[in-house]
């Protein structure tokens, strides 16, 4: 598995048993994802109706970037009051599902992409801004163009110590993660592995995205709110500059998914290279172990002496 | 920190079987086999006569291919693999091999479960470690090596927030705290633990397994569908494959008091004989007549000797047996709350039958120390009882999940800090869960 899935599979697997079972049965479940987001999906008046309930840590960020339209495109006639305790909620009647299957199965990966969704407002927005942006600077050369600097950078707590900041502008969307790693090795595996990201252009693909990585706040979201340079060097800052051939209509649900998932994807892949690495270090210690069981002393029954040429008898 | 908000991760690996899911929750998130599929020869030397392995595009092995020593490698084979479900289907293809990490309940191969672990967490559970306590479970007698490594691979490699490793016949035991006949929540009892290859009697004084005392009885599910599997063949029945035997035994299978009454009753009760009906495929329906063995394949774990002559001790005999060879001073708490916890437990009636017999046993001897005693004095009888639920089968899990949603439970694990302080030996110790000071 080289890439996490975007949708949660266990609501995937609960829906579809659900949905495609002839008996309704009582569901209570809590089911966390990543970066603190929690589930509930229940069944709390009838077995017939679902609630699935969504809690995200970042929710007033997200409805200020315009969550709760995509919701609404997305889900419609679902939403409901949210469940007390979290903050957006879908009601699912198993009695008044689609007919079609095809329908039905939408709905269980609309549903179960439900976090992808809230989180993907901003990048819609910020995706929006630059076709408007870069509409309007076609109107002019290139000398002539405004600076653009002055669009709002979006910043989304996502976890108690990392944001996502976007910011579009007419010729590009740049998207800045911050990092924290409490662990020096976890620290040094994620700079080899964001080296491979920075390297990518030059080796071999050459329209990924230009990646970036410091450990101070790149200029762009220097002085925001909460962004503190502390010199220590212990927060890292990824930069991703996405040019228009990413942002491109029929390619931009994907690239909001990818990078999406960037730090969860991040931290994976830390984790599989910490696990391979100890693999090889097992393969080693048994290789080593083989060497030591073969390494016999020759001649081990030789007779020893002592310095004055008398040698010791085995007593029995 | 978030991890104290967020629920705990409670895994439950098992020989056959892992349960996954959140503390909390009344049922595990994911079952499914402790298995691993993985690229080419499984467990070294296994791929003999095996075709050779589809060649990687060299542009994702860095131009070495998959041949040659590991350093050589700079590829992704090491995250080409499956577990659970999608390993068995995916060793039925060409190009993967598979393994099963944990056998007789300890883990053998430390690289697989490492990796089944990583695609527990991040596939199927979808959580960051760093965010989460995690409750595991480990066999009675486990060594204490093998909890080292189980701590040093959920620490070093995923750097968990905090971990509980519980012994599962405890656990089994704080599940059987949800039945209405449990008045007081002790971790006192005889847990009867039969999965699918093997099952286990394990003596629990005060949360401590009584090692010396544990039996194991080489009869359990996999047995039992065998047996229904032989009647089928014996009777002719149009389909006799395992897949039915299985469905046969766990849709119609129940324990009777008696045989010879029950053998009758059939012959006076013709509707008690049932049809199944097997689904063949590619619209092929044939029908199995059922009969005898609805009651006939639970009674080999009380008469052992319909099966097979390689063992011969009845289950409630071992069961007492068990319970006379522990400390005399814990043998009333083990016969009052004997817990029953596995999926080949839940037949119908089996609880019942089982106290039954138990207490036929320990009658007998009574009275037989009552005479050699010669005086009449009375013994006032010892209380057997049996105790059902129903999260008998994954009881285990079930009550790591009891365990884990308890505010208490972080204090009882050993997080990340202790453990870089002090290293592996750390886990060696836990402070009992929900035993005597907690009020869990």
């Amino acid at each position: 598995m080289l890439l996490l899935e975007y949708h949660n599979l266990l609501i995937h697997q609960i829906l579809t048993e659900r949905f495609n079972s002839p008996t309704p049965a009582s569901i209570d479940q809590v089911i966390p994802d990543f970066d603190g987001v929690i589930y509930h999906i229940s069944t709390p008046d009838v077995k017939t109706k679902i609630l699935v309930s969504l809690s995200i840590k970042c929710y007033n960020d997200l409805i200020r970037y315009g969550a709760q339209e995509v919701l609404q495109r997305e889900y419609g006639s679902y939403i409901v009051e949210p469940e007390s305790g979290y903050d957006f909620s879908l009601l699912l009647d198993l009695e008044a599902l689609p007919e079609d299957q095809e329908q039905k199965d939408d709905l269980i990966r609309r549903v179960s992409l439900l976090k992808r969704n809230a989180m993907a407002a901003p990048f819609e927005r910020a995706f929006d801004t630059h076709y408007t942006l870069s509409a309007e600077s076609s109107k002019f050369t290139s000398e002539s163009a405004p600076s653009s600097s002055d669009t709002e950078v979006m910043a989304i707590q996502y976890r108690d110590e990392e944001a996502i900041y976007i910011k579009p502008s007419h010729d590009r969307v740049t998207v800045i993660f911050s990092t924290v790693f409490r662990e020096e090795t976890d620290r040094v595996f994620g700079k080899v592995f964001l080296q491979e990201f920075v390297d990518a252009r030059r080796r071999a693909i050459q329209n990924a995205p230009q990646v970036l990585y410091r450990t101070d706040p790149p200029l762009e979201i220097r002085g925001l709110k909460g962004v503190v340079d502390t010199g220590a060097g212990d927060v890292g800052y990824v930069t991703f500059v996405l040019f228009p051939r990413h942002l491109k209509p029929d390619r931009r649900d994907e690239v909001i998914s990818h990078i999406q998932t960037f730090r969860d994807y991040f931290h994976y892949h830390i984790k599989a290279a910490k696990a391979y690495m100890h693999s090889r270090m097992r393969k080693r210690v048994s290789d080593f172990q083989k060497y030591l069981n073969r390494a016999k002393p020759e001649n081990a029954d030789r007779e020893r002496k002592t310095a004055s040429g008398r040698s010791f008898r085995a007593q029995n | 920190m978030s991890a104290s908000q967020t629920p705990a991760v409670v895994m439950d690996n098992g020989t056959g079987y892992s349960k996954l899911g959140f503390a909390g929750n009344d049922a595990p998130s994911w079952v499914f086999p402790t298995a691993i599929a993985t690229k080419a020869a499984a467990g070294g030397g296994s791929g003999g006569g095996r075709p050779a392995v589809a060649q990687k595009p060299s542009f994702l092995t860095g131009g070495a291919g998959p041949s040659g020593h590991l350093s050589s490698k700079r590829g992704t084979e090491d995250l080409d693999f499956f577990i659970g479900d999608e390993a068995l289907n995916a060793a039925k293809g060409p190009g993967y091999g598979i393994d099963y990490p944990i056998r007789h309940g300890q883990i053998e191969n430390w690289d697989h479960m490492e990796r089944f672990w990583q695609s527990s967490i991040f596939k199927y559970l979808r959580v960051e470690p760093e965010d989460h306590y995690f409750l595991l479970t480990e066999p009675p007698l486990n060594p204490p090596e093998s909890r080292e490594s189980t701590a040093e691979i959920m620490f070093e490699s995923f750097n968990c927030a905090g971990l509980y490793i519980a012994v599962q016949a405890v656990l089994a035991l704080a599940a059987s705290w949800t039945s209405s006949k449990v008045q007081d929540r002790s971790l006192t009892g005889t847990v009867i633990d039969s999965g699918d290859g093997v099952t286990h009697v394990i003596p629990v004084a005060e949360g401590y397994v009584i090692g010396s005392s544990i039996r194991s009885i080489p009869i359990a599910g996999r047995d039992i569908t065998y047996f229904v599997q032989s009647l089928l063949r014996d009777r002719g029945e149009p389909d006799s494959s395992l897949k039915t035997a299985e469905s046969i035994k766990e849709e119609f299978c129940y324990v009777c008091p008696d045989i010879v009454k029950e053998f009758s009753k059939y012959d006076r009760e013709p509707d008690k004989f049932q049809k199944y009906v097997v689904d063949q495929g590619a619209g092929r329906k044939v029908t199995v007549d059922v009969g005898y063995e609805r009651f006939l394949a639970p009674e080999i774990f009380f008469n052992p000797e319909i099966n097979s002559s390689d063992f011969l001790t009845p289950l409630p005999e071992v069961v007492d047996g068990v319970i006379q060879s522990s400390p005399i001073d814990v043998r009333k708490g083990l016969y009052k709350n004997i817990v029953l916890s596995g999926g080949s437990t839940l037949y119908k009636d089996f609880g019942r039958r089982l106290q039954r017999d138990i207490r036929h046993l320990v009658d007998a001897r009574i009275r037989l120390s009552e005479q050699r005693a010669g005086t009449s004095v009375r013994s006032s009888g010892l209380e057997v009882s049996v105790i059902t639920h129903k999260r008998q089968r994954y009881g285990p899990w079930f009550g790591g999940s009891l365990l884990g949603q308890t505010p208490e439970f972080r204090s009882y694990c050993h997080t990340k800090q202790e453990y870089d302080e002090i290293g592996p030996s750390i886990v060696r110790r836990f402070a009992l869960l929900g035993g005597p000071g907690g009020n869990a």
